[in-house]
């Protein structure tokens, strides 16, 4: 009987301490600076343009193929305002597929893309995509 | 009035405040067990998850009420009913207060003990109708388990009435006048408490519808409201059986200061209580350790503390005796749970 | 039942592959005479998504990426063996800095691990607050896991010739308010289920395997030093920088799930011991040694083993040049130790059956690959 009693004194006593859950979507997870959501793409304030170039290295590395990405000719180019000769056209990210393991991030030479605090992602159905401009604005929606 | 007119307004006042009353119970159950694991339990309906009950008993009724292909219709469709109406058949004779009860039986005690175990049947008929393997093992392990800890929990009553001098749930009251059954009848208390936790399917004992084994046993094909019936019945039951045990051995709705009704509810809330702390801290028997709990040490405890009450009737000890006596009983008896259980 | 001149029949029974106590996606079928087991086939495969072939198509950087999700629950444990083969082929030296790193995140995910088989070994048991305890002080863990790697689960963070980052700024105050806070859930956790007699009921005795069959059926781990065969690779095949640090190797004599189960709960303090030592010790220097740019390394294959919170994790990596490894072979501890399963659970009563498959501790993530 002692064992179980110990038991039920345990239960006892941890009934009156602070509960640890949060109220989710009233309270925020306070997550520290490298948590990883999914990948976001970097805007180039100076320039007013993406870092990205397309360079499709971080497609070829994803280990889920979840990237789609193009280049074109940068036509900020010719002004002499900016010094990418090429930039991203569009890019796409698999939301279902993207197993946010940072090994893009990791191969981009650019440092165009990073791991943003976005983890909410539901969707409705399995092909659904962010484009670019969802790409950049992830930052913003994630919180830092 | 007539009298059959004033009859049906008090059970219907008895029924409905039960059903009210699961529906408290279902809700302080998950916040207490929540607590207990130190997270919040519901909050999202009403003020702290008042409203999670009804909420969810709305989201029952309107659920798909399945019926496998492999079930025998009829008896699956009756099962869910032949659990609840004895259920709340026994709410007639358990006395609120002495003017707040549906009909004082002067058998009540037998009565609430002879309707309830019809529940059993409803029970095992649950479990062969559905045409599944686990619900047909749950309630194969219900029936053997029901069965056997009825017989304790008969004979550990029987020492109040012998004390008492009667069946009569008011009289049962009134002759706890100054001292509480649990001082006189102890062990009947222990072995009532841990023979109705059985009766009730809880943890410990919750062996028929482990979830991790038999995966909800005999419920396990019932959808939608029809389980629900079966969930309200559980906690129905709960509330009677320690409402009995308030009445039993705490002597209702005896109490200074307070009124009556509000000393019944405490003490049977406390008795709910008891029972919530117990399924957030133990883990489950096996089928054969109960079965050895139930009959090598529960009923030869149960026909010991006869013994002592009957000696302390015939040759009439001062209180005192029964009571050191029956502790003694309690202390070698918890020495014994571990030596049986091994066997 | 010999005796009555009833004709009985033997029932089968299908428990899983949804089933709330098969840890995952694993099946049996049971033969049961009443309560009792008579035999038992265990169906696995369910949760086979290729890993070892489609090792073969991804870059050796990317391959600790499908790694983490074989044992899902201590994948930080199974990207060690892969770097350090890796390491091994391309002669990589590793920075101390970077070893103290592996180990310390290894251990707590080894913690991590444990916690985890306390909390659904519980559950098995029909107690529901264990899970929820061990759930209380694994999310801390998660929550060092997830400012350390950026992952919580899935961690992608050893590198060849190092890890990935350095230790956060934080780190020190992070973990130096951990190990309070798991020491006393370990205390929490004990004094809720170690005495209990109805536990203590359940468990003794029960599934139990001899040294000498655990051996025969090749069970390595928590599994087997329940047994009593002292044998663990941190000690006795030393890598990394468990040699620099002091632990002991419990072990049980008994073998049965009680065993099984109070051992987790020393290794967990053990555990605990070293990541202290780890934050005593932690030397300065780099987090990443020298790596080529490019990773191609010279023909040839090699082996290693670690100690996994499973059992013995190794990998065995051929490569025959080139960008892709030619072979990624997984020696899954889950895998081997579900081998002892049918010995264990001969005669024993259904109840039983689900608390020794629990005692086992397997992922089925790792034994499917
Ligand atoms: S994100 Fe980086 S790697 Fe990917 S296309 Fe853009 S520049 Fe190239
Ligand atoms: S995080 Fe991983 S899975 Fe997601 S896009 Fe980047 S490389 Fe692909």
């Amino acid at each position: 009987m002692l064992g179980m009693l110990k038991g039920l004194m345990t239960t006892m006593q941890s009934h009156f301490r602070k509960p640890v859950t949060i109220q989710y979507p009233d309270e925020r997870p306070d997550l520290p600076p490298r948590y990883a959501g999914f990948p976001g793409l970097i805007w180039d304030a100076n320039v007013g343009e993406p870092f990205c170039t397309g360079c499709q290295v971080c497609a070829r590395f994803c280990p889920t193929q979840c990237i789609y990405v193009t280049m074109k000719d940068n036509p900020k180019v010719g002004d002499g305002t900016s010094k990418r000769r090429k930039i991203v056209d569009e890019f796409e990210l698999n939301v279902s597929c993207c197993t946010q393991c940072a090994v893009c991030v990791e191969v981009c030479n650019f440092d165009a893309i990073e791991m943003t605090h976005t983890f909410e992602m539901a969707s409705y159905s399995r092909e659904q995509v962010m484009n670019l401009q969802d790409m950049l604005s992830m930052k913003e929606k994630g919180g830092p | 009035m007539p009298e059959w007119v004033e009859s049906i307004i008090r059970v219907a006042i008895a029924i409905g405040f039960v059903l009210t009353t699961v529906l408290v119970l279902i809700w302080l159950e998950r916040k207490v067990i929540g607590h207990i694991q130190q997270r919040l339990g519901p909050m999202r309906t009403g003020f702290h998850g008042f409203l999670q009950s009804p909420a969810d008993a709305v989201k029952l009724l309107v659920k798909e009420d399945i019926i496998p292909a492999a079930a025998d219709r009829w008896a699956f469709q009756l099962a869910p009913a032949l659990v609840f109406v004895p259920i709340f058949l026994t709410v007639v004779s358990i006395p609120f207060t002495r003017t707040l009860v549906v009909r004082n039986l002067d058998l009540g005690l037998f009565y609430v003990f002879a309707i309830s175990s019809i529940s059993i049947v409803g029970i095992v008929m649950a479990g062969w109708a559905s045409g599944n393997k686990y619900a047909l093992l749950g309630s194969v392990r219900a029936g053997a388990q029901m069965v056997s800890y009825e017989i304790p929990l008969v004979f550990s009553i029987l020492g109040v009435a012998m004390v008492a001098g009667s069946l009569n749930l008011e009289t049962i009251v009134d002759a706890q006048r100054g001292l509480w059954y649990i001082v006189l009848q102890p062990v009947g208390m222990f072995i009532f408490l841990v023979a109705s936790l059985a009766e009730l399917n809880r943890t410990p004992f919750d062996i028929p519808v482990a979830e991790s084994e038999v995966v909800g046993g005999p419920y396990v094909e019932y959808s939608g409201i029809r389980w629900g019936v079966f969930f309200l019945s559980e906690y129905a039951n709960t509330f009677i059986i320690s409402a009995l045990a308030a009445v039993v051995f705490l002597a209702g709705w005896r109490g200074p200061l307070l009124p009556g009704w509000l000393w019944f509810l405490i003490k049977t809330y406390a008795i709910i209580l008891i029972i919530f702390w117990f399924r957030a801290t133990l883990p489950r028997l096996r089928i054969d350790q109960l079965m050895t709990f139930a009959w090598k040490l529960l009923l030869p405890l149960a026909f010991v503390n006869l013994l002592i009450t009957g000696l302390y009737l015939v040759y009439d000890w001062p209180r005192w005796i029964l009571f050191v006596a029956s502790v003694a009983v309690l202390a070698v008896a918890s020495r014994l749970v571990y030596v049986v259980g091994r066997a | 039942m010999a005796e009555s001149r009833l004709e009985t029949v033997d029932m089968f029974i299908n428990m899983g592959p949804q089933h709330p106590s098969t840890h995952g996606v694993f099946r049996m079928v049971l033969t049961i005479d009443g309560e009792q087991i008579v035999d038992m086939k265990p169906h696995i495969g369910y949760l086979h998504r290729g890993v070892e072939k489609l090792a073969e198509g991804l870059r050796y950087r990317e391959v600790t990426v499908l790694l983490d999700r074989t044992d899902y629950l201590a994948a930080l444990n199974n990207e060690l063996p892969y770097v350090m083969a890796l390491e091994k082929l391309l002669d990589v030296k590793v920075p101390e800095r970077a070893e103290y790193i592996r180990v310390l995140v290894c251990e707590l995910n080894r913690i991590a691990s444990h916690l985890m088989f306390y909390g659904a070994f519980g559950a098995d048991a029909g107690a529901t607050t264990p899970f929820m305890y061990a759930f209380r002080d694994r999310e801390e863990i998660q929550h060092f896991f997830e400012a350390v790697t950026g992952g919580r689960l899935m961690h992608n963070y050893f590198r060849v010739g190092g890890v990935r980052y350095d230790l956060p700024e934080d780190w020190r105050e992070r973990l130096t308010k951990l190990i309070p806070h798991l020491r006393k859930g370990i205390v929490d956790c004990e004094r809720l289920l170690s005495d209990n007699e109805i536990f203590l009921n359940r468990t003794i005795g029960v599934g139990q395997i001899s040294a000498a069959d655990a051996i025969d059926y090749g069970l390595t781990g928590p599994n087997l030093r329940a047994c009593g065969v002292r044998l663990d690779l941190r000690r006795d095949q030393p890598y990394s920088v468990y040699p620099k640090l002091e632990f002991d190797v419990p072990t049980r004599s008994r073998g049965d799930c009680y065993d099984r189960y109070l051992l987790r709960v020393e290794e967990m303090r053990q555990s605990l011991r070293i990541v202290e030592q780890c934050l005593e010790q932690m030397p300065d220097g780099p987090s990443l040694g020298e790596v080529p740019r490019v990773i191609r390394p010279k023909e040839g294959e090699v082996y290693v083993g670690t100690e996994n919170p499973r059992g013995e994790y190794g990998i065995y990596l051929v490569s025959r040049g080139g960008d892709y490894p030619y072979r990624v072979k997984v020696r899954a501890p889950s895998f081997c130790n579900l081998m002892a399963l049918n010995e264990m659970m001969r005669g024993c009563y259904i109840a039983d059956c689900v608390l020794i498959l629990g005692s086992i501790d397997i992922v089925l993530g790792e034994v499917d690959r």
